[in-house]
């Protein structure tokens, strides 16, 4: 029995290095970074310190060049990319600074949609999804399409999204980056209240020092590894 | 799963309507002509076979020089009654008749002359019938057939009963015709064969035509083998026999001895040829529709990178993107096929209509449950592989890139 890690996700040493040309470019350098259980934590750092690659790591959307990645103990740095999709589907919810809905499907629909990947069965998916989208405040919107919805209720549906398969782990990528400040305000008060009421664990990446404190714990990012204050 | 997918592609297909409408023109198009075409070769064939049911297998013919080559009346090379007596003794032959035939004038009243085959006949009736199966089993309809002592009588095809289709009004019976400006009373008509040709020929007895052309060869030997003998064998006996009767060498004869099943071989071979060729050119338009169908999904799949960096953010494993646009290029392939298939239908039968209004009740088509199926699956297949090399890639694209795609 492998003894039961107190982090939900943990990324040793690990380095990412893209080709540009003939030259390495590190986006990580020997990156080391952990997550406990229930935790809130905000990551911060300048553009072009590897955020946005750290933030993939996180979300295994992606896998480093070296190093390793563990995602409740079980290394995943050696997945194929449909284990990956079918790990991250069930284990983490996305909030993109862009909202990322698909166009094409009404709120319901967007927010059925990870649960149609994990398998869920139609009337079982239908009901969390309307559930979640009145938990959100959206509960006479559900059959609006995302074009038909203001920023603020387009970053909620997101929201219901990300919460559609039970995940662990929400990763709010720059959340409030697209909204005013009042519904950024909005946005700020799910996320502490996911946190607190329901255990999630929650993963932000901001440049707004504002928005950082509202973490527990803020973790900075520079050239490509993490800095100790 | 699949319901999922079928649904999502198909919301995506209705948001560019426009797009997936010209994408299945191109594939309709293909599909269209290949029904039509398909569906008139079918109809020919059954036509085929139903016409060999009705002459039988049994028969056997002689003709002047190479065969079916020449027009009747053109060859200086004919048969006579004593030609006739040699190949009725023959062993294995049933019965033997022979017919003169020669393209004639023939006016009515003051309308323009036309220029059938005139077709003289024995007026024994068992050996008129077998000229009768020669032009599928036709039967007199109206009026009766020629009988011994008709000089200038003559029964004729079955167009004369249609107005406008040989002459102005239409024949009927007692009407005087001038065949080269003698005058003919008609005294029956023919059912229809369905080909034109045939169905504008006018029949006198052997002794009318010599009458009227002053010829008293034949053009033509017919014979019923008997009964468990197999005709191409007597067809070789017949020659063999025929040629030493006439002191002719091997490979040298002025005649051509064929089954019928040769001439019907013959005959279903140049038309499959020609129906073969007209639908290759017609999936040589499917290919251009497989490259648009292709080109649209790589459009799409452009189109949507960030769509797919999303879903598979949110957990779509690669199957699941790749059978997305496989289907949605099926469903494209498989709803131009269906309008393609009815489109055909409908254009086979404004045919067939326009075939019958000129005589040519042979050409009519047949929708075989095969045909609609093959035509329904093609359809799907040529969508969904067309899209199968554009959708392979939509499925490998990196997350990550993928979202960063604007």
């Amino acid at each position: 029995m492998v003894k039961r890690d107190k982090h939900i996700i943990r990324i040793v040493e690990a380095w990412k290095t893209y080709k540009m040309g003939d030259v390495d470019v590190h986006a990580l350098r020997g990156m080391n970074f952990e997550v406990e259980y229930g935790e809130f934590v905000a990551i911060m750092g300048p553009s072009g310190s590897g955020k946005s690659t750290a933030v993939n790591m996180v979300g295994c959307l992606d896998v480093p060049t070296k190093g390793d990645i563990y995602l409740e103990g079980k290394n995943i740095s050696t997945l194929s990319e449909s284990q990956l999709a079918q790990i991250r589907g069930k284990k983490i919810g996305f909030i993109f600074q862009q909202f990322n809905l698909i166009s094409t499907l009404t709120a319901k629909r967007n927010v059925t949609l990870p649960m149609v990947f994990q398998g869920v069965g139609y009337r079982k998916r239908v009901r969390r999804a309307e559930k979640l989208l009145k938990m959100v405040g959206l509960g006479e919107r559900m059959q609006h399409k995302p074009t038909e919805l203001s920023g603020g209720q387009q970053q909620r549906v997101a929201i219901a999204r990300a919460l559609a398969n039970d995940p662990d782990v929400i990763l709010a990528d720059e959340p409030t980056g697209n909204l005013d400040s009042k519904t950024g305000k909005e946005m700020m008060d799910f996320l502490c209240n996911l946190h607190k009421k329901e255990k999630k664990t929650i993963v932000m990446v901001t440049h707004d020092p504002r928005l950082a404190k509202f973490a527990e714990r803020i973790a900075h990012l520079r050239d490509g590894s993490i800095v100790k204050r | 799963m699949i319901k999922d997918i079928l649904k999502y592609s198909l919301s995506n297909l209705w948001n560019r309507k426009l797009r997936s409408f010209l994408t299945m023109l191109s594939i309709l198009i293909g599909i269209t002509a290949i029904f039509a075409l398909i569906s008139f070769g079918q109809g020919l064939n059954s036509w085929i076979d139903g016409f060999a049911q009705e002459m039988g297998t049994d028969k056997v013919f002689i003709m002047p020089g190479g065969g079916l080559s020449n027009a009747p009346g053109t060859s200086n090379i004919k048969f006579n009654e004593e030609d006739l007596d040699f190949i009725r003794k023959i062993k294995g032959v049933d019965e033997a008749t022979a017919m003169m035939a020669i393209s004639g004038k023939v006016g009515y009243k003051d309308y323009r002359d036309v220029y059938p085959f005139i077709i003289g006949l024995s007026t024994e009736s068992n050996e008129m019938r077998l000229i009768e199966e020669m032009f599928g089993g036709i039967g007199i309809m109206e009026g009766r057939g020629l009988k011994k002592g008709d000089v200038l009588k003559a029964t004729a095809g079955y167009s004369y009963t249609v107005p406008n289709r040989l002459f102005k009004r239409e024949l009927s019976i007692g009407s005087k015709v001038a065949i080269n400006d003698v005058e003919v009373e008609i005294v029956g008509f023919y059912e229809e064969v369905g080909s034109p040709t045939d169905d504008a020929q006018l029949y006198l007895s052997q002794e009318g035509f010599e009458e009227i052309f002053d010829i008293e060869e034949f053009e033509y030997i017919y014979m019923r083998v008997a009964p468990g003998e197999d005709p191409s064998m007597i067809a070789d006996r017949i020659k063999e026999k025929f040629r030493k009767y006439k002191g002719q060498k091997e490979g040298e004869e002025d005649f051509t001895v064929q089954t019928f099943e040769d001439i019907l071989e013959t005959f279903t071979s140049i038309l499959l040829v020609l129906n073969g060729v007209l639908v290759i050119i017609a999936l040589i338009s499917v290919v251009v529709a497989a490259v648009n169908i292709m080109n649209t999904m790589y459009t799409s799949i452009l189109e949507r990178t960030k769509e797919i960096g999303v879903m598979k953010s949110i957990g779509a494993r690669n199957e699941f993107i790749l059978l997305v646009f496989v289907t949605e290029s099926g469903v494209l392939g498989f709803l131009g096929g269906l309008i393609g298939v009815i489109l055909g239908a409908g254009f086979a039968k404004i045919g067939g209509m326009a075939a019958s209004a000129f005589g040519l009740t042979m050409i009519q088509p047949d929708f075989p449950c095969w045909l609609i199926a093959g035509c329904l699956i093609f359809a799907f297949l040529v969508g969904s592989l067309s899209g199968l090399i554009p959708a392979i890639q939509a499925s490998k694209l990196n997350p990550v890139d993928a979202l960063r795609y604007e």
